[in-house]
């Protein structure tokens, strides 16, 4: 039992699980493509990806785990195939996992920090997250099957239907606000209100949490300095969501399941909100605890633990440690490097253009696509940050402590 | 038309309606457990219950009434009442015509009386008419007045009509009342006989929780109409919530479930056992005034069952124990305006058990209510309610600007440990009681004057071994240095570096100690001098033993606890030959501010033999076997390494080398003496030249008690040992944690890893559990907490200067020799007879004037109250400011003005004369002597009084008389006979004088009174006025009063025999003098 639970601590700590996460996840949108067979050339790729990661363990200790657990999922997942959108292997998913989480109830520690009133919804919010995006993703490979053996979507045959207003909608919809009703009254009566003592400047509490929905974005400032995660990157999120509309013209999968209609659409999408969002509120609600250090599921928050700190700049990395010099005085010649290298992802899109995704921009128009590029670069430079942070212990790229400008 | 396709459902419509059907009864059903769970609140069964109890206590009392009505009496008034019934019965016809006469008188009343009422109703409305007309000048105005006037004639004549009618009616009644009077005083009776029951059954029918209007007001939706459960709460405009952003009143409802709390009548067993005893003696001692006698004892009527019952009242049933002092309406702190939170803190606003954060006391405690009432500790509440055993803490919150609260032994015990223990020394606390204290610690810039570098080291080894009872902690060789949980090699490097630390300090303060010469005294006699400590009253402050016999018989080594705090303020006498050099101890007892300015010790005004007797004496009090304790000299590699830690933080590594290298051992030890000096604060108790302006090393501890719990560093500390072996436990609770603290400082190093340095450095002071508790409680008090200004005790510009006179005299020990406000006269342990301790100064200020006091303070030598006295009053060397609020604290204390003119106070002759004879026939000069006495007087001197020819000079002109009555009620166990007793019923003075005047062997003094009194009657009236006779016994003793004292002698200090510096004897201290061994039994010095 201590050794899965040590595994579980291991797998959770942060460089895994937000790796693993993303790993997987790119997996399972292949999968939605390609049935899930690890023989075709992406399975391959897939499969080398996960080797590579493993072997880099040995240079990077965190990667050892990754690899492991990456394949592990990768072959459980090839093994299933199309019988993972079994309602029966759905329900089986579902009751392990809730059977794993009411034993994992009896640990002294994981339960303090899941049965606490506040942390309640969210633990629900990890199940109804699985639950539907599953149910989604289902529809949309049943859909995807159809559509490429000449069929028409299931949603299609049903639209052309007729149904009453009453009862079918009205009633059921008179059914949902009772037991909704419900849901609530039983929930105010069994977890009051967690009331704390009175605000004081003078004793913070510690940890010192967001509300529930703003975790991402407090995660995102261990990553990144407070004008980029709390000012520009949010700032993205509202704006990239409103121009979402007029990036993807796509007409396709309107009304119906689909994923490999709009892959690149919904595979954005639900990386940016399942992995970058709701995990890092997951993150945030489970995993950060007193003084923000990173607990495992089954530790305890022990407000003395203590995590060395020995982040490095990037310029120190390359003058320090490469060239073996001093530090140049002057911020520009200092900081060159990362500001290249700055410079340089952010003049990506065009070179996107001409290559990899010349299919796109022939397709979008320069506007259309620059913008979207745009925002997707952004969007994945908080992956790119994190994983540098974890793996190699990277504060910033460009750190001009001069002018308070940190990237 | 074509028919419509029949459209299918989506759904089954006999599933949905039973889907529906379900989950509308489950809505129902929980609509109907929400309004229980909100109904159903925790306080409301505790109201009920009290409700229960209520009635248990009303139906008891209810018996007893019952008792006590007795059925004779009313099966008497029952006959009575047939036989009126009866009579009326034959007399009915006149009755029938009597009540029919009266029914037409009240007709006609009725009728009378409306149309005079009416009739003026018309005439004020026809006056504003008249007038208004009259002003507009309007037509008809004139008209108008008329018909104003004939209005009133008609109220006039109404008028008369009605007191006509009226007069007839009564007549009419009177007569009907006549006929009935003897059954309506029958009633009367009876109701008088039955009203205590009645009332009872009254208040029996309010506390009935089964009535149908109880249930329907109470019912769940309907209860808020008007409930009798309900949340009850007082506002207290006066005591605040510091909500951090702002400041709220309190508003207290713990008397939801608390009900009982200001009723008297639900005592707990032991409290009404305590009110019964306080309250019938306050009967036997006539303090409770005639009028309120009746009530008393009805109280303790109403306490008996109580305290006799078997089953205890529980809280939170109970009533507040004192309610004379506490929470009762006429207590000094009311239920309305000082609540509850105010002292016992906890959530103000809580109605529930867990979340008004009421704290277990022990972990017993803690279990049941986990199983009762659902306990929880509230982490979030910043200032939970104090342990039973720390109640007393919030006293300090408007008690702070008094050295002692009344009231509350535990705190004043742990306000005065504090400072004898100089915690104020190394923790700040702003605080008025613990400002401006004298260092508890001997001056140490003339250590080298006094002892010996040898014995100091030993000393600081642990004073324990050389004195048991010392207040010195001890600060080397403790738990987190040596203690169990030190592995061996850490434990022997600690041994060096602490061994280095002793050398070092020991090294430093003789190194920069004054050597001034002190010239021999006279040879002196060891026995004459054991006497002389025992008689000059050395034992009030000191103690002169190292063992106790216990009350098995066992003997075994004394503690500080054996002995009264007072006793502890001087070293114990033991060892002192061991200790000190003899020609230093011979000036020091000469007059102890030759040493030092702030020399605790006053000065005995001995003469040089007597100081020689005594230096003799207390040189033979040795410990040889102190000195034979192996000390090693302080090791090399220690030494080095300590210093250099010091010198690192300030210079690089090889700096450090480099000076270290350029140092001599002796040079080293000084500079980390110094270092070391620093680091553990011995500035905070002792005078250390070189430290006069360091700052206290300790935490602050202004606030201490409002300290957030996560502030506190508990360690991996649950249970322990202390080092006298007994076993705590500690909660998770600030008390719990600053009480572990103070019981073993270092105890939270426990299994740490620590540097040396790093480590806890706060010095053990081995308190017991009751002294750890008392400081602890004090500590507790230190809050933020505030309250509105005139809640604070003794804030008055008066009350200020009388409490820095009771300042001082706690900071003096006066207690040591005196009872001060009822606590101290600890001398009394080593005085045999009674008669001849130090005088009781509770009624000081009430009976000496104030010049007087001013003087024998200033100098006691101004007048010999009672020469023959052993002890002797020191001179304290006050300065006339000091004196002054001494003498204006007693004053204060007494509520007398601090001084009062007797001019035009000339004893009336006649008054002084008859005074005179009953001064005789009382024969008060028995004992008072009227003359002066010599101490060598062959009389028996420790049964004699105060001289009372000195009585004009120093005793107050109404204290006297007033003294003469009742000395027993002022002074309780005083030998001044009560002359004048009480009458055991009315509390009258009796005076036995008018009976034995009659008596043939008093003849002579009646025929010497007759001729001050008109008549024999006037003598006897006289005779039996006490208080008249207390009068004129003072006026006698005003007239045989000297008039003059000598003024009091400005105290001279001698000028201490200061003899330029001589260079330093022998080899200076240290590891120079390679072996610090003594020779077995030596004494250093000489």
């Amino acid at each position: 039992m201590e050794t899965i639970k040590n595994l579980v601590n291991l797998l959770s700590g942060a460089a895994i699980s937000f790796l693993l996460l993303s790993f997987v996840f790119g997996f399972v949108v292949y999968f939605n493509l390609m049935d899930g067979n690890l023989r075709t050339r992406v399975g391959k790729i897939f499969l080398i990806i996960g080797v590579l990661t493993t072997l880099a363990g040995f240079i990077f200790a965190p990667l050892f785990f990754l690899g492991l657990a990456y394949l592990a999922c990768l072959f459980l997942l090839a093994h299933l195939g199309p019988k993972l959108w079994d309602p029966k292997v759905g329900l089986i998913i579902l009751v392990t996992s809730l059977v794993g989480f009411a034993l994992s109830m009896f640990d002294r520690d994981f339960f303090l920090i899941a049965a606490k009133p506040d942390n309640v919804p969210i633990a629900a919010m990890i199940f109804l997250l699985g639950f539907f995006t599953w149910v989604a993703l289902g529809k949309a490979y049943k859909n995807d099957q159809q559509i490429a053996s000449g069929g028409v979507p299931w949603e299609k045959t049903e639209s052309d239907e007729k149904l009453f207003t009453w009862p079918d909608l009205v009633y059921t919809e008179l059914l949902c606000m009772i037991l909704i009703t419900v849901l609530m009254i039983i929930w105010s009566m069994a977890l009051p209100a967690p009331l704390e003592e009175p605000a004081n400047p003078t004793t913070s509490p510690n940890p010192a949490k967001a509300p529930w929905y703003f975790l991402g974005l407090q995660e995102m400032l261990v990553y990144f300095d407070p004008w980029l995660a709390g000012v520009f990157l949010p700032t993205l999120i509202v704006v990239g969501l409103m121009a979402i509309p007029y990036i993807d013209t796509n007409p396709k999968g309107n009304g119906y399941y689909s994923f490999r209609e709009r892959k690149w659409e919904i595979g954005v999408f639900l990386y940016g909100f399942l992995v970058l969002w709701s995990f890092l509120i997951i993150t945030g609600t489970f995993l950060r605890g007193p003084n923000w250090n990173f607990f495992g599921p089954f530790e305890y928050w022990d407000p003395n633990k203590l995590v060395p700190l020995v982040n490095v700049n990037l310029s120190e990395l390359i003058w320090v440690k490469l060239f073996g010099v001093a530090l140049p005085e002057f911020w520009l010649v200092r900081e060159i490097f990362g500001i290249a290298l700055v410079l340089g992802y952010v003049a990506l899109p065009p070179l996107m253009a001409r290559t990899v995704f010349r299919r796109f921009y022939l397709k979008m128009g320069p506007p259309r696509f620059y913008v979207g590029a745009m925002l997707f670069l952004m969007m994945l430079s908080l992956p790119i940050k994190m994983a540098l942070r974890w793996l190699f212990n990277l504060k910033y790229l460009v750190a001009i402590q001069e002018y308070f400008f940190n990237i | 038309m074509k028919p419509q396709e029949p459209i299918p459902h989506n759904y089954r419509m006999s599933t949905l309606n039973k889907v529906f059907a379900l989950s509308s009864l489950a809505l129902l059903a929980l609509v109907g457990a929400m309004v229980m769970y909100d109904y159903a609140r925790g306080w409301k069964r505790f109201q009920l219950e009290f409700l229960r109890v209520q009635r248990d206590r009303i139906t008891q009392q209810l018996e007893v009434a019952r008792r006590a009505t007795g059925e004779e009496q009313l099966r008497a008034l029952d006959q009575r009442m047939r036989e009126g019934e009866a009579d009326i019965a034959r007399k009915r016809a006149e009755l029938r015509e009597a009540e029919d006469t009266v029914r037409e008188w009240e007709g006609r009343h009725y009728r009378a009386d409306q149309d005079f009422r009416f009739a003026k109703a018309v005439l004020d409305s026809l006056r504003y008419e008249a007038e208004v007309l009259a002003l507009r000048k309007a037509r008809g105005w004139e008209g108008k007045q008329q018909e104003f006037r004939e209005q009133e004639t008609r109220v006039e004549r109404l008028k008369l009509v009605l007191e006509d009618v009226s007069a007839s009616r009564d007549a009419a009644l009177a007569r009907r009342d006549g006929i009935l009077s003897r059954i309506a005083e029958i009633e009367r009776e009876k109701k008088d006989l039955l009203a205590d029951v009645e009332l009872l059954e009254k208040q029996l029918a309010t506390v009935d929780f089964k009535r149908p209007e109880f249930l329907l007001l109470n019912m769940p939706l309907l209860d808020f109409v008007s409930p009798t459960l309900k949340v009850e709460q007082v506002v207290l405009n006066d005591m605040f919530v510091d909500m951090n952003y702002m400041v709220v009143p309190r508003v207290d409802r713990c008397m939801t479930c608390h009900k009982g709390i200001d009723r008297p009548g639900f005592e707990s067993r032991e409290e009404a056992q305590r009110l019964i005893a306080e309250l019938e003696g306050k009967l036997d001692g006539f303090q409770i005034a005639p009028d309120r006698i009746a009530d008393t004892m009805a109280r303790i009527e109403q306490l008996r069952p109580i305290a006799e019952a078997r089953r205890n009242l529980r809280n939170p049933y109970r009533t507040h124990p004192r309610l004379d002092m506490f929470v009762g309406s006429a207590s000094p702190h009311p239920l309305l305006e000082y609540g509850c939170t105010s002292c016992h803190r906890g959530l103000d606003r809580a109605t529930d058990f867990a979340r008004a954060g009421h704290t277990p006391s022990s972990e017993e405690q803690q279990k049941r209510w986990e199983e009762h009432y659902g306990w929880k500790r509230q982490p979030f509440l910043e200032s939970p309610m104090h342990p039973r055993q720390y109640f007393e803490a919030s006293c300090i919150k408007c008690h702070s600007g008094e050295v002692r609260v009344d009231e509350a032994d535990r705190i004043s015990e742990g306000t005065q440990m504090i400072e004898l223990y100089g915690c104020a020394g190394c923790h700040k606390i702003d605080n008025w009681r613990f400002q401006d204290l004298r260092k508890p610690g001997p001056d140490l810039r003339g250590i080298a004057e006094k002892t010996s570098p040898e014995w100091t080291v030993r000393w600081l080894t642990n004073p324990k071994d050389f004195r048991a009872t010392t207040r010195m902690p001890s600060f080397f060789y403790l738990r987190n240095m040596v203690g169990p949980h030190i592995g061996p090699a850490e434990r022997e490097s600690n041994e060096k570096k602490q061994n280095a630390e002793i050398q070092a300090i020991v090294a430093y303060l003789f190194a920069n100690s004054t050597r001034r010469g002190w010239p021999e005294g006279p040879s002196g006699d060891p026995a004459r001098g054991a006497a002389l400590v025992d008689t000059v009253g050395c034992y009030g402050c000191h103690v002169a033993q190292e063992t106790v016999t216990d009350s098995a018989g066992a003997v075994r080594t004394a503690n500080r606890d054996d002995f009264p705090l007072e006793r502890n303020y001087g070293f114990n006498l033991v060892g002192t030959g061991t200790k000190t050099r003899s020609d230093w101890l011979f000036h020091w007892l000469k007059n102890p501010r030759n040493y030092y300015q702030q020399a605790p010790m006053p000065d005995l005004r001995l003469t040089d033999q007597e100081a020689a007797d005594i230096t003799a004496w207390l040189m033979s009090l040795r410990k040889p076997d102190f000195m034979n304790m192996p000390v090693a000299p302080a090791d090399r590699a220690a030494l080095s390494e300590l210093s250099r830690s010091y010198m690192i933080t300030s210079m690089t590594e090889r700096e450090t080398d480099a000076r270290l290298a350029s140092m001599t051992s002796q040079q080293q030890l000084v500079f980390l003496g110094q270092r070391t000096i620093e680091k553990y604060g011995c500035f905070g108790c002792h005078d250390i030249k070189g430290f006069e302006d360091a700052k206290p090393i300790g935490t602050e501890l202004t606030i201490e008690g409002s300290k957030n719990i996560h502030l506190f560093d508990f360690g991996f500390v649950h249970d322990f040992e202390t080092e006298s072996g007994e076993h705590e436990h500690v909660l998770h609770t600030v008390p719990s944690w600053i009480y572990a603290k103070v019981r073993s400082p270092r105890v939270f190093d426990d299994q740490r890893e620590r540097g040396y340095h790093d480590k806890l450095k706060m010095p053990n002071f081995f308190f017991t559990r009751n002294e750890a508790e008392a400081v602890t409680g004090v500590v507790l008090g230190l809050t933020k907490d505030r309250v509105a200004p005139e809640r604070i005790a003794a804030r008055t510009s008066e009350a200020r200067v009388a409490q820095e006179g009771r300042k001082l005299v706690s900071q003096n020990n006066c207690r040591a020799c005196h009872v001060v406000d009822g606590h101290g006269g600890a001398i009394a342990q080593t005085v045999e007879d009674p008669g001849m301790l130090p005088p009781d100064l509770g009624p000081e200020g009430s009976r000496v004037q104030s010049d007087w006091l001013f003087a024998f303070l200033k100098d006691p030598t101004v007048m010999a109250l009672r020469p023959w006295l052993g002890a002797r009053m020191p001179t304290f060397h006050f300065s006339d400011g000091e004196a002054d609020k001494i003498t204006r604290y007693f004053a204060a204390d007494a509520n007398v003005p601090t001084f009062e003119t007797d001019d035009g106070i000339s004893p009336h002759p006649q008054s002084a004369a008859v005074g005179g004879i009953v001064f005789d026939m009382l024969r008060c000069a028995q004992c008072h002597p009227t003359q002066a006495v010599a101490a060598t007087a062959e009389a028996d001197l420790a049964s004699l009084a105060p001289n009372l020819q000195l009585s004009r000079e120093r005793l107050r002109h109404d204290w006297v008389p007033d003294w003469i009555l009742r000395p027993n009620e002022i002074v309780p166990g005083t030998r001044m006979p009560t002359n004048f007793p009480r009458n055991a019923e009315t509390g009258e003075y009796e005076s036995p004088l008018t009976l034995a005047i009659g008596s043939p062997q008093f003849a002579s003094y009646r025929q010497a009174l007759l001729q001050h009194f008109r008549s024999e009657e006037e003598m006897l009236q006289a005779l039996a006025d006490a208080p008249r006779i207390s009068h004129h016994l003072r006026d006698y003793i005003w007239t045989i009063g000297i008039r003059s004292m000598p003024p009091a002698r400005d105290p001279v200090e001698e000028p201490p025999p200061y003899t330029p510096e001589t260079p330093p004897p022998a080899p200076a201290p240290g590891v120079q003098s390679t072996s610090l061994r003594v020779p077995g039994g030596e004494t250093p010095g000489r």
